[in-house]
């Protein structure tokens, strides 16, 4: 595919990227009378009367006790092998296994934030992983939930459609079914960017060649800067944030770090995007400092197993 | 008349008109196991619909307005809002539709339903491989791995001391999963759930359930179908018609 042309920013996307675009079969449906960007139709994500005073902010006391902050909050030491299986969740709290960096749990993250909804981090070591863990995994990996009825969900995208359902404040995924529907075929759009842009992370660190790889990544990109160009809103979802936008959210933030901004040179209103993202108080809250991110990627590629804790102060 | 024993539209023909106020159309192709889930969904809850079977060897130009790659199924409402992807396609249907739940209200219990299909998903792509397969050699592979598969679902399944995936009743999940269990047995792939009890004890329940039982196509049928499938015939998505 030939390099889109660069200047020419009266072109759509589509005509810029016309030689090489791939529609896939969902881009149609997801154009079809949706009630987006037309006047007064945003209502589906407008919370009645009843939601408003559940959404609270998150107060300062209620993010954790801070006897526990020590041992279980978004910036504590991993478990690794030989650790000790942590006891039961406390009441009035659910649990989310992590790990800082991942993208997956960084979606868990957010939506655990942007809910107000009062929960403990266990940060675990993800090249060490500690034998209870599978317990709470069959294959260790992170992000899982668990709550104080030992009940365990996992798979990012259930684990926020779970926290979504299972508590009250402002939802996150419409009211509308036609527009919830909407917002999983957006998802079905983006699926392929998470294991690209690894790839392309994997390539670039090991000194390989990732023109195609970049190339693909583009047109992925590419399919989103249409819905965005149709649409003409802030978000994905609407004029307002929405669950669809924190799911993308995480490999978006780490495209600077991975060394691909230049991957949306040719998408500006991705780039808008991203940057009326960033104001987002949520997604403000949990961005990771580029340094840090650097650290940990120059540890975990040297299979430094301490790389998941790097830039933790204690 | 559009039915699900019609006739499919292929190239030339004249697209559909509008869908009528109170039904919701369903895009479909009587052999595909995606189609068969979202067609389950709409007759398990009594939903009033119409079927249009689409010639996927001779698509019809105007079909890729409704999906650009011209897959099934899609649905279309009587506001002409298109909904594609099988599993969004019965989630949509669950949530606009009063009658019969399919899912169960409570959200670890939805959750429980969406990670046991994570359970099945390696399932669809390798049934297809096995249909497509150029080596005869490749099968004892494949149905290794199928029989893996299957060991996880009978595990789940052991675990929940239940008939069904979902519990004592059909529940969604289980419409999820069935299409391709009901193609084993044309596809001469029984072995693979020898050493599974419970499963074939599933298998049997979901046969004797209304809705998997009126929509059921008998091996014989499923077999003259994947022949003139696989030689791209455009007769075969109305074979048996």
């Amino acid at each position: 595919m030939s390099e889109p042309r660069p200047g020419n920013s009266s072109m759509s996307c589509r005509q810029r990227c016309a030689s090489g675009l791939r529609t896939t079969g969902l881009l149609g449906a997801v154009f079809q009378n949706s009630s987006l960007g037309q006047e007064g139709a945003q209502q589906y994500l407008e919370p009645t009367a009843a939601d408003s005073h559940r959404e609270a902010p998150v107060r300062a006391e209620d993010w954790a006790d801070p006897c526990r902050e020590m041992m279980a909050g978004d910036s504590s030491r991993t478990l690794s092998k030989g650790s000790c299986p942590p006891g039961p969740v406390p009441d009035g709290v659910i649990r989310l296994y992590s790990m800082r960096f991942c993208p997956y749990s960084h979606r868990t993250r957010l939506v655990l934030k942007a809910k107000g909804i009062r929960h403990e981090i266990i940060n675990i070591n993800l090249k060490n992983k500690p034998e209870w863990y599978y317990t709470k995994h069959p294959f260790g990996q992170v992000p899982v939930l668990e709550n104080n009825q030992c009940q365990l969900i996992y798979e990012s995208v259930i684990a926020c459609e779970y926290l979504d359902d299972a508590y009250p404040g402002r939802k996150l995924f419409p009211y509308d079914p036609y527009e919830r529907a909407r917002q999983k075929m957006l998802l079905e759009l983006f699926c392929k960017v998470p294991q690209l842009t690894k790839d392309c992370l994997v390539a670039l660190r090991c000194g390989r060649d990732c023109t195609e790889l970049k190339a693909t990544l583009r047109r992925e990109f590419c399919n989103l800067e249409e819905i965005l160009e149709y649409q003409n809103t802030s978000f994905f979802g609407g004029s307002r944030i929405s669950m669809v936008d924190y799911l993308f959210w995480p490999w978006f933030e780490r495209l600077d770090v991975y060394g691909l901004s230049d991957c949306i040179n040719h998408t500006p209103m991705l780039q808008v995007w991203m940057a009326t993202m960033k104001q987002d108080p949520t997604v403000c809250a949990l961005l990771i400092d580029k340094g840090i991110f650097l650290g940990f990627l120059n540890l975990y590629f040297q299979n430094n197993p301490n790389a998941f804790d790097f830039g933790l102060v204690y | 008349m559009s039915g699900d024993a019609a006739r499919s539209l292929g190239k030339g023909s004249e697209p559909p008109g509008p869908v009528p106020q109170g039904k919701i159309r369903v895009y479909s192709m009587r052999f595909c196991p995606f189609a068969q889930r979202t067609r389950l969904v709409l007759k398990a809850k009594g939903i009033g619909h119409e079927v249009i079977n689409i010639n996927l060897k001779n698509k019809p130009e105007w079909y890729f307005q409704k999906n650009p790659h011209g897959l099934v199924p899609v649905l279309e409402n009587s506001q002409g809002q298109l909904i594609c992807e099988s599993l969004i396609t019965c989630e949509y249907l669950e949530e606009a539709y009063p009658g019969k739940k399919l899912l169960p209200d409570d959200p670890y219990e939805k959750a429980c339903q969406k990670m046991l299909l994570e359970l099945f998903s390696k399932v669809p792509s390798l049934m297809s491989s096995f249909i497509r397969m150029q080596n005869k050699e490749d099968g004892p592979g494949i149905k290794d791995e199928l029989r893996k598969e299957f060991s996880k679902l009978e595990e789940a399944l052991k675990k929940k001391k239940t008939t069904f995936f979902g519990g004592n009743s059909l529940s969604m999940i289980d419409y999820l999963m069935w299409p391709w269990f009901e193609r084993l047995d044309s596809l001469e792939l029984n072995e693979c759930v020898a050493h599974t009890p419970n499963l074939k004890l599933w298998m049997a329940a979901m046969r004797e359930d209304p809705t998997v039982s009126s929509l059921i196509t008998d091996a014989k049928t499923f077999q003259g179908f994947f022949r003139l499938y696989m030689q791209n015939s455009p007769e075969a998505c109305d074979y048996g018609l």
